[in-house]
């Protein structure tokens, strides 16, 4: 009895701490992108755009929204790193794809690489967000839509996934993407099955 | 260098002691960093407690440096060194590949340790002048580096002897430290 009404507890009570992958590839924003997550969030300074350096590791970032726990990993996206990205699959509840929509020229280089990322087992169910970031090159820049066509994805199959326009540079549409993002990892099923895995157990199960 | 470097740490700590590890196998290249920088004068000290910790003290903020690996007798006094610190720099000879399963095994261990948690990673693949060195991917693999998910880490080509790459690993030192840290 004791032990129901503890995993009943512990259920209920239990902060979910939710792991977001930011992948994309070199010079995307993925790192703009998590130093403006952190203002805006954390209220604290931002390092800006222009000391921000070519990520070789891994970058963190902790938040916490409506009583959720988020933990963003932003790794490196030179070529040569981008091998190390699965090794942080398994642990993910969600990924955010980050891509320049200001430079039509790397869509290609963009494409391949999700579609890489789509296909690894390890991710199965995870939620997507793709960003159509560097929205503050109004001229260059093309629209979620216009990328989503571009990329024209077709693995996605159930996958629960959104396109987004943000800038990571002045903060549009980062709020839009986290609320996204909470909301769909607190019901997907992968989140289910991470946390079984992590031995917290539903109700019904306990 | 040494003005860089003063632009780039002082005032991270405000008046806190802060304290840098600098940490690998013997014969990494962790003293020639630290010439490398000219931070200051590099004072060797033999302990009577039998390891060798090498100082560096720049401002507030304390590099201190010893090898890692071998006599396991002296290891609990390694203890001593780890309330304080900010950053932990390894340093791995990026050559010498018949000693990376050790190096990674070391590094490991001393991540576990609880003083260190919150200490972000600097990884130098040092000695990239010589023939056969592993490049940063590489190194990132036989370390393992994957294994790190609560912490900030970051990897860099170095050569210290030509004093490549130092620099640009410093700088991310002081923008992650900046930024809030792991």
């Amino acid at each position: 009895m004791f032990s129901l009404l503890y995993g009943l507890w512990k259920y209920l009570f239990t902060k979910t701490e939710f792991h977001v992958l930011i992948l994309g590839i070199d010079k995307a924003g993925k790192t703009t992108f998590l130093e403006k997550l952190k203002s805006i969030y954390l209220n604290m300074e931002s390092l800006p755009p222009d000391r921000i350096v070519p990520t070789v590791g891994l970058n963190i970032g902790r938040i916490e929204v409506s009583n959720t726990k988020l933990v963003f990993w932003d790794l490196g996206g030179q070529p040569g790193l981008r091998s190390i990205w699965e090794k942080y699959y398994e642990e993910a509840h969600a990924v955010v794809f980050v891509i320049d929509a200001a430079s039509p020229s790397r869509f290609e280089d963009s494409k391949s690489s999700l579609e890489k990322v789509l296909r690894n087992d390890d991710l199965q169910g995870a939620p997507l967000l793709i960003l159509a970031n560097k929205q503050q090159d109004l001229a260059e820049a093309v629209s979620a839509d216009e990328l989503d066509r571009y990329l024209d994805l077709k693995k996605l199959d159930e996958r629960v996934y959104m396109f987004e326009a943000v800038s990571a540079y002045d903060g549009l549409g980062i709020k839009e993407s986290v609320e996204w993002l909470v909301e769909v990892m607190e019901r997907s099923k992968r989140t289910e099955m991470l946390r079984v895995r992590a031995g917290v157990t539903g109700p019904a199960s306990a | 260098m040494g003005i860089l470097f003063t632009r780039m740490f002082s005032s991270l700590f405000g008046n806190k002691e802060a304290r840098i590890l600098v940490l690998g196998l013997d014969n990494a290249g962790k003293t020639t960093i630290l010439y490398r920088l000219q931070m200051g004068e590099v004072v060797s000290t033999i302990p009577t407690i039998g390891f060798n910790v090498e100082t560096v003290q720049y401002n507030n903020i304390k590099f201190q440096v010893w090898d890692l690996g071998g006599q396991t007798s002296i290891r609990p006094y390694w203890r001593c060194y780890f309330p304080n610190t900010q950053a932990i720099i390894y340093v791995v000879d990026s050559s010498d590949t018949d000693r990376l399963v050790i190096a990674k095994e070391e590094f490991h261990a001393i991540l576990e340790e609880e003083e260190l948690k919150g200490a972000v990673v600097l990884i130098f693949a040092n000695k990239q002048d010589l023939p056969g060195a592993l490049d940063d991917a590489a190194i990132t693999e036989a370390l393992e580096l994957h294994k790190i998910k609560s912490r900030q880490w970051a990897i860099f080509k170095t050569s210290a002897i030509k004093g490549e790459g130092l620099f640009e690993g410093l700088d991310w030192l002081s923008n992650t430290l900046k930024s809030g840290g792991g």
